[in-house]
């Protein structure tokens, strides 16, 4: 979408000493605003920073945190996805479909490891199947990303509401759960998975040629035509990525739940995604990966630190959306003037 | 004449929309009736309004998310209020306070976005979550019924009312004479006002605009205040035919009428768009929505169908668009001769 058309302004003083990082001003912003949160809340309420509260954390951020990543790259490229989640449904219902429904059920209890892996297979098949499909309609038919993917969005819902005749899908055997509840080393594998899909994105965008291409075709379509990528099919893998990235989710919510449901998390995820990317100042051509991690940090922080501070209250965690609002604009002014201050000298 | 018509973006949605109709006519010939004219009108009518709020808007080159809370929560606000005082008057005392409301609310984006030159689509996802979430936490988390006495009957004030074979009485709701006025407004604010010829211009270019002397910053102060009165306006009629007013109503809905004026041939990157193509882009999406409960396919795959239709039908205008465009100057000289 161009609606953010800001260029990359030289970073001069006011940071000087960290003029030689790469960090901009905005990650610092996020880093202090999120160190800042996590202490407060620690100071208000020692139990924050007790491992129960940690591990929950860890558990809670990997879907909304992946489901941002895929967000991300259609976003370096000018575009937007809005069917992130309804893919990440998707292939949670298929997979799980197929475990419960398709498969007989004597054969699943034989060898359940194997049927298991084959099912995530699917999952992430179905998300580059459909991720793949987003890029068709955006990158050769040349539709507007936000109406190809709202219209996506409608499709692979509504193929996931079909199958289920819009019933969760539960009755999974146990092993399912072991990715999504389980912990290595005492942390949650699925901070681990986003620890490390987090790092792939960023060597994909930082550290490949393809990478290089994405972000010469974010900050200038017509540039990069002619000096002669082939933007089409540089829209159609990137898509594709962004859609096994979802699906990676939707296994996340299918293992952490035990159940597959087309409408787990509606719109909200796919807003609270869009928020982030937003938060974490991703404009087309240039976006920091960190970014977003520190934004879906902040993001639980505030989430948990509020319920946790504020139990018992009614309507508690709406203050959340109204202090993550604010914030949001705080943040944004902040980064005005330091922008204004860097420009100046 | 014609030739041009034929090239609009406008023409193509409306062609869709006939074929539509008449698919949808032949399976089930109910479908063409009054009744479902009306009904499909009364449907749409708060989509209109919002869509007219949004297209000036999306026109200067913003795409503004805000507008649905702007909508839900003026009114949510000023319901909660009316209601404690104990109010029984009529509709107007809502559209009054709620447009004040929703004015100064969109006056806060207008102002982030213009005096720290924030990005639009940045400023009003904040403004989204923080309305919402301020309505939730302060006003109230649970929908309301309770509606005055002077406004409870106004689901059913109708300017012409029809007799109908399947579900007796039924008629055309007063709420689309404000359709009317907000539409004929916008266009007359667009096409005739130098305001609205700003806002064209700074949709196709912003630094242009400046340099050629418009006030960037009171243009864009005055269209965030049209949106934030025009989506208060919508709101009020969303509680009034629903007969309740919540505090995340419309929530969902976002997106559903950025897509509706995009599919009316506005560019997402500013500077094009039209009150017409704006008002066929709505009717499209209702009619689709409508249309498979007519068709009787079984509720679990109407989504799926929904989907189907809208993949194709957005891909229409956009394979023409790209067509028109592969023959670049060649069409261009055309219209010359």
């Amino acid at each position: 979408m161009a609606v953010n058309t800001r260029l990359p302004k030289p970073r001069i003083s006011l940071f000087s000493k960290l003029k030689s990082s790469k960090f901009s001003s905005q990650t610092w912003l996020l880093l202090i605003v999120s160190i800042g949160l996590f202490l407060f809340f620690a100071l208000k309420d020692p139990r924050f920073v007790a491992a129960p509260s940690l591990k929950s954390m860890g558990f809670q951020l990997p879907e909304i945190g992946i489901l941002s990543l895929a967000m991300l790259l259609p976003t370096i490229v000018g575009g937007i996805d809005l069917s992130v989640n309804s893919i990440s449904n998707l292939a949670a219902v298929l997979s799980g479909f197929f475990l419960v429904k398709l498969l007989p059920p004597d054969l699943l209890a034989a060898n359940p490891v194997l049927y298991i892996v084959l099912a995530l297979g699917l999952a992430l098949v179905v998300g580059a199947v459909c991720g793949l499909f987003n890029g068709l309609i955006v990158g050769l038919i040349d539709v507007p990303p936000i109406l190809a993917t709202l219209a996506t969005y409608t499709l692979f819902t509504g193929i996931a509401t079909g199958i289920t005749g819009g019933k969760t899908v539960t009755g999974f055997p146990d092993q399912v759960g072991s990715i999504g509840a389980g912990t290595l080393w005492g942390i949650p594998i699925p901070f681990i998975i986003f620890i490390v899909l987090t790092v792939l994105v960023y060597f994909l965008l930082y550290r490949t040629t393809y990478g290089f291409k994405v972000r010469m075709l974010g900050s200038n379509p017509t540039a990069a035509k002619f000096s002669g990528l082939k933007n089409n099919s540089i829209l159609l893998t990137l898509y594709m990525i962004s859609g096994i990235l979802s699906s990676i989710a939707g296994i996340l919510v299918m293992s952490r739940t035990m159940s597959a449901a087309y409408e787990y998390g509606t719109t909200t995820y796919v807003l609270l995604a869009i928020l982030i990317t937003v938060l974490a100042d991703i404009v087309p051509g240039f976006g920091s990966v960190f970014n977003i991690f520190i934004s879906v940090l902040i993001l639980q922080i505030l989430s948990t630190g509020f319920h946790m501070i504020l139990a018992g209250m009614q309507g508690s965690s709406f203050f959340k959306d109204f202090f993550w609002g604010i914030l949001m604009i705080f943040i944004f002014i902040l980064n005005f003037f330091l922008h204004r201050k860097e420009t100046q000298n | 004449m014609i030739q041009k018509l034929l090239r609009t973006n406008e023409f193509v949605v409306f062609l869709i929309l006939v074929a539509l109709c008449i698919v949808i006519g032949f399976i089930n010939p109910a479908f063409f009736s009054i009744s479902t004219l009306f009904d499909t009108l009364r449907g749409a009518t708060v989509y209109y309004i919002l869509a007219f709020a949004l297209l000036p808007v999306i026109i200067a080159g913003g795409v503004d998310m805000s507008f649905v809370a702007i909508a839900a929560v003026s009114t949510y606000a000023t319901h909660m209020f009316l209601i404690s005082i104990g109010f029984e008057g009529g509709i107007w005392i809502y559209f009054a306070i709620s447009c004040v409301i929703g004015g100064l609310m969109g006056l806060l984006n207008g102002f982030l976005v213009t005096r720290f030159k924030l990005p639009i689509f940045s400023v009003s996802l904040a403004t989204f979550t923080m309305w919402y979430g301020f309505a939730l936490f302060f006003i109230g988390s649970t929908m309301n019924f309770n509606l005055p006495n002077g406004a409870v009957g106004y689901y059913e004030n109708y300017l012409i009312t029809v007799a109908d074979p399947q579900v007796g009485k039924t008629g055309l709701n007063s709420s689309i004479l404000i359709v009317i006025l907000a539409g004929v407004f916008i266009w007359w604010f667009l096409k005739y006002t130098t305001i609205g010829r700003g806002v064209f211009a700074i949709g196709g270019n912003r630094e242009v605009a400046v340099r050629s002397g418009y006030n960037v910053k009171g243009i864009l102060l005055t269209i965030f205040l049209i949106m934030g009165v025009l989506s208060a306006a919508g709101g009020v009629l969303y509680g009034l035919l629903n007969r309740f007013f919540g505090p995340t109503v419309l929530q969902g809905n976002a997106l559903d009428v950025i897509a509706a004026v995009i599919l009316g041939g506005a560019s997402i990157n500013g500077g094009k768009g039209s009150v017409i193509g704006t008002l066929l882009g709505v009717t499209l999406i209702q009619v689709i929505n409508r249309a498979l409960i007519l068709c009787g396919i079984p509720a679990e795959w109407q989504k799926l169908v929904v989907g189907l239709i809208l993949v194709v039908f957005i891909s229409l205008p956009a394979l023409r668009a790209r067509k028109a465009n592969k023959m670049g100057h060649t069409t261009a000289m055309m219209e010359l001769e």
